[in-house]
């Protein structure tokens, strides 16, 4: 069939045609071999600009259509559609961007337009040897795995299973509740921040659809959108979780009963070697802890272990074994959260030096009410209530030294209130802030952040040096950057506003994904504007602080946003798969592994006998990277075939 | 007290090509990283005994095009390279770097304090910042050290080939 090719050049108002001499281009491209016809258009992504194209493919016969405008990241779904609308194969068309790599970047008319019959001109030859390519659908598993059961985990596997499907909640920690659970109020409307979350853990334990798994991790995944198996580790509890009441005798009679730091309290309290995460944890088991359990440590603990003995239920198990299941679902939603700086990294600050030095989630658990003081804030070590409390913004964020740059964007409001929440307890206290800039762009925040200064909250714009002992005290020193003065400041208490980190537990799942990461080493999600929960993985979608720092609501709002991503191909019950992917020529592959080796979404496998390479369709993104690898030419990537980009090559270079 | 005689900025004196130059100089590369945070000032033990100095206060007048006002200014000289700001700063500006390219584009334009003058006077005559007399030795030798002779030829050489002689002695 011979080519008989339309070409359209856009204006796209002034964008293009204030640069580029539109009109010549067209009339250029009307001598160009196999075009039929060539326009120039105002806007070609119009209506009537469509309609002109499907008036020219019945009026001319055409077979190919190219557009000349902008990128094919913008339209060039919308032109596929318009001639597949008129019986043409949408991969028949081909786009020439004239305005991102010509009129935006180009000042001469002269240059651009001669530029852009280049790229017109390239676009053209390769059109005319364009083949037809079938977009595939691949079924559909109704079923979504949920991987971290914080507070975005939470509420995205609510979400699809309150729309009717299944959702597998993946939790390494005993419990469900992730970093939320340790905050003591929100912001800010000063709500009990745990027991919304707890609210939320019930909800998910109640519901039908959700099946959670909690103290398990993900060690594995296959496949690829509709289709993954999610290979499931289940660490052993040693204790029958059914059986298990909470009553807590079994901790009592532990004999390493109030020894050993208490994760949940950051350290500030003591456990035993058997325990709940935290009083309100789900599910509702004891677990024991295998680094420091004498039974499992060395063998034996006293004539029996008092732990079983003492268990009015006879739950305690240690025979249990560590299980591995494997879940198969449609899509994947990633919630791994973040990790706290670690405050130490900043060793001008003294923390860990001094006791009054703390990190703003120590302040969280010390002001929680099933904190490690009961609510009381108290200096650590004396444990009595500060006078003065200082409080330093960005400690591990905008800061180059240690590589964050970003700013964490909670720390502000989380300061404003604490200060608030130290101002009620201890009215006769003072509170000082020092600040770089107050980023107060949350919902209500700023009349939050006004309401701590209206309450006496001292704000002084500097960023401190360090903080070091002076009798009694702690002393911080800062430029006072408004008064131009250098201030010490006495306090006994000073409380370090740490950064989010991308959670460390995220990057084994970020790497079994083979999932991208933005500059600041958090997840990177598809496109920041239009794809922000999307991944470049079809199917897998990303939820909370896992892809940038942000606070409850932002998380909650993406949680919601990526539960409803998942859920529109486990409802639609089919997915399309990309259509241009990379194809093997049996006779010219040699078998020798190289595009396996390149290729980074696991596409491509050898033949188990036949010594050849096969593609996997559904896994292959039509990235190319494996036809370059191939040192025989024996893989072709359609859409972009090398006889096909040579001639594009060709045209441009011939003129 | 900081300086009372400060006025309106006149913007019309201002030279924004001045940020440019600092740019281009080795040591000034990364000044307009600064976010005027202030936690050089607070770390600085010589902005600690004056308020002259005021590192903080230098970049964000550099950065606006005070050109004059930096090169002929005193506070340039008072940094004494300890690299605590070095150290703390969040922008990793680099400090001392910077004030030392900032000094040599105001010992270029004919800006050296005398009291640096001075010290590359005796740089020059003595090869070093004390004149080494018999005193000194005889002294050295009551505690056992070996005496220490002038090696001025040499440094001397230094500082011609560095173009520093040229520049104090102009």
């Amino acid at each position: 069939m011979a080519s008989r090719i339309g070409v359209y050049i856009c204006h796209c108002g002034i964008n293009i045609g204030a640069t580029v001499d539109v009109r010549e281009v067209a009339a250029y491209a009307g001598s160009l071999p196999h075009v039929v016809v060539a326009r120039d258009y105002m806007y070609m992504c119009s209506d009537p600009g469509q309609e002109m194209i499907q008036q020219d493919v019945r009026d001319y016969d055409l077979n190919r259509v190219v557009v000349a405008s902008c990128s094919p990241r913008m339209h060039e779904t919308t032109f596929r559609t318009v001639i597949e609308e008129v019986g043409v194969n949408p991969y028949y068309f081909e786009m020439a961007n004239i305005r991102e790599q010509v009129s935006w970047v180009h000042s001469t008319r002269q240059i651009a337009t001669a530029k852009a019959k280049e790229l017109v001109a390239g676009t053209v030859a390769k059109a005319s040897l364009l083949e037809p390519l079938e977009e595939r659908e691949v079924a559909v598993t109704p079923a979504a795995v949920v991987i971290g059961g914080g507070i975005a985990g939470l509420e995205a596997a609510l979400e699809i299973a309150d729309a009717g499907y299944k959702a597998y909640l993946v939790e390494r920690q005993p419990s469900l509740g992730g970093r939320m659970a340790q905050l003591n109020k929100t912001f800010p409307r000063m709500e009990d921040a745990g027991a919304l979350v707890v609210s939320e853990m019930q909800r998910a334990m109640e519901h039908p659809n959700v099946e959670v798994l909690a103290y398990s991790e993900v060690v594995d995944v296959e496949g690829y959108i509709g289709n993954f198996q999610v290979k499931v580790r289940r660490k052993p509890r040693f204790v029958d979780a059914a059986k298990c009441t909470a009553c807590g005798k079994c901790a009592e009679a532990c004999v390493l009963a109030g020894q050993i730091a208490d994760e949940f309290q950051l350290g500030m309290a003591k456990r035993a070697a058997i325990y709940q995460a935290f009083p309100e944890g789900l599910p509702a088991t004891y677990t024991v802890d295998p680094a420091h359990c004498l039974l499992i440590q060395e063998g034996e603990c006293q004539a029996g272990p008092p732990c079983a003995l003492a268990c009015p239920e006879n739950a305690v198990d240690f025979d249990q074994q560590e299980t591995e299941s494997t879940l198969q679902v449609g899509a994947i939603v990633v919630a791994t959260g973040y990790d706290p700086f670690e405050a130490g990294r900043k060793p001008e600050f003294g923390y860990g030096q001094y006791q009054g030095v703390i990190t703003a989630l120590e302040f969280e658990r010390l002001a929680a009410a099933n904190g490690p003081t009961g609510g009381q804030i108290l200096i650590p070590g004396t444990q009595k209530a500060p006078e003065h409390v200082v409080f330093v913004h960005c400690v591990g964020s905008r800061d180059k030294q240690i590589g964050n740059e970003y700013c964490s964007r909670v720390c502000c409001m989380y300061t404003a209130k604490q200060a608030n929440v130290v101002l009620d307890q201890l009215p006769d206290s003072r509170v000082t802030v020092f600040y770089m800039d107050v980023r107060a762009f949350t919902k209500g925040g700023e009349e939050f952040y006004d309401r701590a200064r209206a309450r006496g909250a001292r704000y002084r714009r500097g960023n401190p040096s360090e903080i070091f002992w002076r009798g009694d005290k702690l002393v911080i020193r800062a430029e006072d950057t408004l008064l131009r003065r250098t201030v010490e400041v006495e306090a006994d208490m000073a409380v370090l506003a740490v950064g989010l980190e991308p959670g460390a537990a995220g990057q084994g799942v970020a790497q079994m994904l083979k999932l991208s990461r933005t500059g600041d080493g958090f997840l990177a999600e598809a496109h920041p504007k239009l794809r922000p929960v999307d991944t470049t993985s079809d199917g897998i979608f990303l939820a909370g602080t896992c892809q940038g720092p942000k606070d409850i609501p932002d998380t909650v709002a993406q949680a919601k946003a990526a539960a409803s991503s998942a859920l529109i191909p486990l409802s639609m019950g089919k997915a399309k798969v990309e259509a241009i992917v990379s194809s093997v020529d049996q006779e010219l592959c040699v078998g020798c592994g190289l595009c396996e080796a390149a290729c980074t979404y696991g596409a491509l496998s050898m033949h188990p006998w036949r010594g050849i390479m096969t593609v996997n369709e559904v896994l292959c993104k039509g990235c190319g990277t494996c036809s370059v690898a191939c040192p025989s030419k024996a893989i072709k990537l359609g859409h972009f075939t090398q006889k096909q980009t040579l001639a594009m090559l060709d045209a441009i270079l011939s003129l | 007290m900081p300086e009372t005689r400060e006025r309106i900025i006149d913007v019309g004196d201002l030279e924004p090509n001045f940020r440019n130059e600092i740019l281009a100089e080795p040591g000034g590369e990364r000044f307009m990283r600064c976010f005027s945070c202030g936690t050089c000032v607070a770390g600085c033990p010589v902005a600690g005994m004056t308020e002259k100095y005021n590192p903080r206060r230098i970049v964000r007048m550099a950065l606006l095009g005070m050109r004059q006002e930096v090169l002929a200014s005193e506070f340039v000289w008072l940094c004494s390279t300890c690299y605590t700001c070095y150290e703390r700063c969040p922008q990793d500006v680099h400090i001392p770097d910077l004030m030392n390219a900032i000094r040599n584009i105001a010992v270029r334009e004919g800006h050296v304090p005398p009291a640096f003058r001075q010290q590359a006077e005796l740089l020059r005559d003595h090869g070093r910042l004390y004149e080494i007399t018999n005193y000194e030795n005889q002294r050295r030798q009551e505690a056992g050290l070996p005496p220490i002779q002038e090696r001025g030829d040499e440094v001397r050489r230094i500082l011609v080939r560095s173009g520093v002689l040229e520049e104090v002695e102009s």
